[in-house]
């Protein structure tokens, strides 16, 4: 039910997106959006009827598909805005990237099941699937795609801590981490690194790197407490936020609906949260719980990132909103995760054959 | 439930632990966002809704068109006429390079020059304008429209730019107008102005400025985040600037000017009857045209750093030793002090002693025995020696600064120098030194330290044309609203009177006279026919040393140590209307070098062209068809 309302609110609001230049685009964005829903909804139902022990058996067959396909975007994919993510059969583009967000947690779930310890895992029991991580998240960072490939790390650091991990390896991790860290920001494009500065000074350049941040910022500020309706937001209609449709679509709901709307959404999310977290408790083994929660945290950080960036607090590293955000794969994806969950909550109280 | 998962060997207890925690941790990250949004949408609410508007809503100024300055007779001096300007908006990630290349391709195949060199490294701004060329050419301007589709976000910019219908005759007057600098823009505190703003940076365009400028439009137009107008909202007309009417006439600004073009020194016209200026020329001068659009570093450097000044209005900057033209005021001063009557005598045989010094009459022969009138009309040393050390220099200053000298006169525009009129208390604050005798016998015919402004000197002869009354000049003559409505009206103004009786004033008119009509007088050769001018020369000395008395008389010297000539002059003898001065720089005397001069705008002035008189009344029509 949530699921439907959120698809709901994100085609009106992709409409609304839209709106504006429809007059240039004679697909519009809502229509695809539209039928990409449809296909996710089939692809739901496809999810659910299927045993979930099914298909994380088939776990590292799926994943080594993803795989392949990020190998064949990278040598074939076509390019849009400066990144290689896509593949285009016939009229039919398609992101890989997003569906290995869900092979990852199938994985990541599998393996865990089939190792399971009781004190906690050590790093040597943990080389396995950061390596599983490692080559998505390589593949994908050189799309680039920073926020997909931060999404990959978040996630598989989530499922770790909740699968319990030692302190000692914990704290070993945390420090290579930091260590790291001077690496990974020699390893950033110019680009990104300038998107993470201008986070702390946006007005700095405000017609360059810091317009995104401004723009989105004014759009949500000026949707005040009620917004200023459907269709009616300026900054949305004039076309002053760069990716209103995809990453910055939360601040044309925002412009629209103001506080009120932005808290309701805020709060359909949060029930989804719990929604997915109650599925991973009540799951009637750890592969579902694994599985659920992997899903959940994924939907969460996407949330939370996304938001987060348009609001300003964090930075601009490209995450789309989940259900909401225009893209195709990525609500199919959403949609098939969602079905999973379904599944695992439909079949906690079946007792192992 | 428990024994299922412990059939399952699922251990949720411990996870229930986790998900609690993770519950929480999910509330905090989500608070946070909320709490965020908040700030963004109710606490700075106002503040981002109206920076919305100003993102989608903007304005653009209608620069309107600058006031007119013309003639008394209505003739254009300084009009406006478009120039186009060749720009480039920048889109988002778009390169200048590419636009480049393009636009010397097309000009090259229409064999067209462009240089762009200075706009590769240039930094480009989405959305801010570049100007590529400034005031192109109509063959340019044809083939960029004609190739404007391969040239996205190239566009003309039409500017109003001035237009100097009098050239170089007047660019110390009128002035020039140029970009607003960030010097002017942070004196300014009426806030009418902002950056870019072209306003006037000297002369009348300088002075009059918020006259002449009118006030600017705006157009409020809603725009999409490409810069783009969607539509208009509503529109401010511009007020065009008001028309200024100067007291100068046309032709005989021309005819001076022409007179004393490629030759330094400086012509004024008056009517001695109001103190209206009718002509005021000064040579060199430079063309305010250059100005607009911005003046290379090159051409600033020529015209500032010109030993000739092409800058200076030398009319009114201009500070020489007024040479014999004095002599009337001493003169005057000496009638009027009882010292002289027209009869006195002084017996000139070429010297004059004082001491052990010996002054020199220009006449080495001597004039024999004078009286006031032959020692104005042959412009006398000895006697004015004579009267000059009875008369006592601090009496002559009194009587000097009653003429107007030593003072600004009041003229219309600023940037006047004041002369110098030397007294004994003067010399002891300057120098801290006694004034001497002998120095009186240098100021009484002129030399020394005495320095006038031609136009001083030109307003103490009207006061003495007109009957002694002493005018501030003026060269505004009125402000007209650009729909031919007076704005303003410039009255004249009377500065005082001279403290010289109608008979004495009679009296050395009448010699004035005798100097040009007089078969012996310095200014013959402006002798007339129909109309008596009366006029005295003046050669001031440049330099005063005893020793280069031989190489001046051998008219072996330096240019710029010749003589300065001087004339000044009023005609008719009964009822003056027009008065001339004259002052040629490093020239030769007077009576050669500037009564010619003088002669020119008296002949062309009583002897006007009728079809020139009629011009002024074509210009006024079509200046009015050109504001519809």
């Amino acid at each position: 039910m949530i699921v439907i309302v959120l698809v709901v609110i994100g085609i009106l609001n992709i409409f609304s997106a839209d709106f504006s230049m429809n007059d240039l685009k004679l697909n519009p964005y809502y229509i695809k959006q539209i039928r990409w829903a449809f296909v996710g909804l089939l692809a739901m139902i496809v999810a659910f009827s299927i045993d979930y022990r099914f298909i994380v058996r088939h776990a590292y067959v799926i994943y080594g598909i993803s795989l392949l396909l990020l190998i064949l975007v990278f040598l074939y994919g076509t390019t849009t805005h400066g990144s290689q993510r896509w593949m285009t059969l016939w009229d039919f583009s398609f992101q890989p990237s997003e569906l290995m967000k869900l092979s990852v947690i199938l994985v990541l779930a599998k393996y865990f099941n089939d190792h399971k310890t009781v004190r906690g895992y050590e790093l040597k029991d943990l080389w396995m699937p950061s390596f599983l991580i490692l080559l998505p998240f390589l593949l994908i960072l050189n799309q680039p795609d920073l926020g997909t490939a931060l999404i990959l790390v978040i996630l598989f650091f989530s499922m770790v801590l909740f699968v319990g991990i030692r302190l000692r390896s914990f704290i070993i991790a945390c420090t290579m981490g930091i260590v790291m860290t001077p690496v990974g920001w020699f390893c950033l494009k110019s680009y990104q690194k300038e998107r993470i500065l201008t986070l702390f000074s946006p007005e700095k350049d405000p017609l360059g790197t810091g317009y995104h941040i401004i723009q989105s910022m004014i759009a949500v500020g000026s949707g005040g407490l009620f917004g200023k309706g459907f269709l009616k937001g300026t900054q949305t209609q004039l076309q002053f936020l760069p990716e209103q449709h995809t990453d910055f679509v939360f601040s044309v709901f925002a412009e629209e609906w103001g506080f009120v709307g932005g808290l309701i959404l805020v709060f359909i999310f949060f029930m989804l949260i719990l929604w997915g977290l109650r599925i991973a408790l009540h799951s009637r083994d750890l592969l579902g719980t694994l599985i659920a929660f992997g899903i959940t945290s994924l939907i969460f950080w996407k949330v939370f990132i996304n938001i987060g960036m348009v609001l300003g607090i964090l930075p601009v590293v490209g995450i789309p909103l989940p259900f909401l955000s225009y893209g195709g794969s990525a609500i199919v994806i959403l949609m098939m995760s969602i079905g999973l969950l379904l599944n695992i909550s439909m079949r906690h109280f079946i007792l192992k054959p | 439930m428990e024994i299922r998962d412990r059939l399952n060997g699922h251990e949720p207890s411990d996870y229930r632990q986790k998900v609690k925690f993770v519950v929480v941790a999910v509330m905090v990250c989500l608070s946070v966002l909320i709490f965020r949004m908040f700030y963004l949408q109710i606490m700075r609410g106002d503040e981002l809704k109206q920076k919305s508007e100003n993102n989608s809503i903007r304005f653009h100024k209608i620069v309107p068109p600058r006031g007119l300055i013309l003639d008394r007779n209505g003739v254009v001096l300084v009009d406006n006429q478009p120039s186009f300007n060749i720009v480039y908006i920048p889109n988002r990630s778009k390169d200048i390079k590419d636009t480049l290349r393009k636009i010397e391709k097309i000009y090259t195949e229409n064999s067209m020059t462009f240089s762009f060199d200075s706009l590769l490294n240039k930094k480009v701004r989405p959305f801010v304008p570049v100007k590529l060329e400034k005031n192109v050419t109509w063959a340019k301007l044809a083939v960029v429209e004609t190739n404007s589709l391969d040239l996205p976000g190239v566009n003309v910019e039409v500017l109003p730019i001035r237009k100097y219908n009098s050239g170089k005759m007047l660019s110390q007057i009128v002035g020039y107008i140029g970009e607003i600098s960030p010097k002017e823009l942070n004196r300014d505190e009426s806030g009418h102005y902002s950056a870019g703003d072209l306003i006037g940076k000297r002369g009348i365009e300088k002075y009059l400025d918020q006259y002449l400028r009118g006030k600017c439009g705006a157009e409020q137009v809603e725009v999409n985040a490409l810069g783009k107008t969607i539509k208009t909202l509503g529109t401010i007309d511009p007020i065009p600037g008001d028309n200024v009417f100067l007291t100068i006439d046309y032709f005989l600004q021309k005819v001076a000017w022409e007179a004393i073009d490629g030759k330094a020194g400086t012509v004024i016209v008056m009517d001695p009857r109001d103190g209206s200026v009718l002509a005021m020329a000064s040579s060199p001068s430079f063309d305010p045209g250059l100005f607009f659009g911005g003046i290379t570093v090159d051409e600033w450097e020529e015209l500032s750093n010109d030993p000739l000044y092409p800058m200076e209005n030398r009319a009114i900057a201009g500070q020489y030793p007024p040479g014999s033209t004095y002599k009337t005021i001493v003169a005057a001063a000496a009638l009027e002090e009882g010292i002289i009557t027209p009869d006195t005598t002084f017996f000139c045989d070429g010297t004059f002693a004082l001491g052990n010094r010996t002054f020199r009459c220009w006449q080495e022969d001597g004039h024999g025995k004078v009286n006031l009138h032959r020692a104005i009309v042959e412009s006398c040393d000895v006697y004015f020696y004579q009267v000059g050390k009875l008369l006592g220099v601090d009496k002559l200053h009194d009587y000097a600064v009653k003429f107007g000298f030593g003072k600004p006169t009041g003229f219309d525009l600023p940037g006047e120098k004041c002369g110098l009129i030397p007294s004994k208390q003067w010399k002891l604050n300057r120098f801290k030194e006694k004034w001497h005798q002998g120095e009186t016998i240098s100021v009484a015919i002129g030399q020394g330290y005495n320095l006038v402004t031609p136009l001083q000197l030109l307003n103490a002869y009207c006061a003495l044309a007109n009957g002694g009354t002493l005018y501030h000049p003026r060269i505004i003559d009125r402000i007209e609203t650009p729909g031919g409505k007076p704005y303003r009206i410039f009255e004249p103004e009377e500065g005082g009177t001279i403290p010289v009786s109608k008979k004495n004033i009679k009296i050395l008119n009448h010699a004035l006279w005798g100097a040009v009509n007089e078969r012996r007088g310095t200014g013959y050769i402006l002798k007339r026919a129909k109309e008596d001018v009366c006029g005295k020369t003046g050669t001031s000395q440049v330099v005063r040393l005893p020793s280069d008395e031989k190489a001046r008389r051998l008219k072996q010297m330096e240019l710029r140590y010749k003589d300065h000539a001087l004339f000044v002059c009023f005609a008719p003898y009964k009822n003056p209307e027009i008065a001339i001065a004259v002052v040629m720089e490093n020239a030769g005397s007077g009576g050669t070098a500037a009564t010619p001069i003088a002669r020119k705008i008296i002949d062309a002035h009583f002897h006007r062209n009728p079809i020139i008189e009629k011009q002024p009344v074509i210009a006024k029509e079509t200046r009015r068809k050109g504001h519809g």
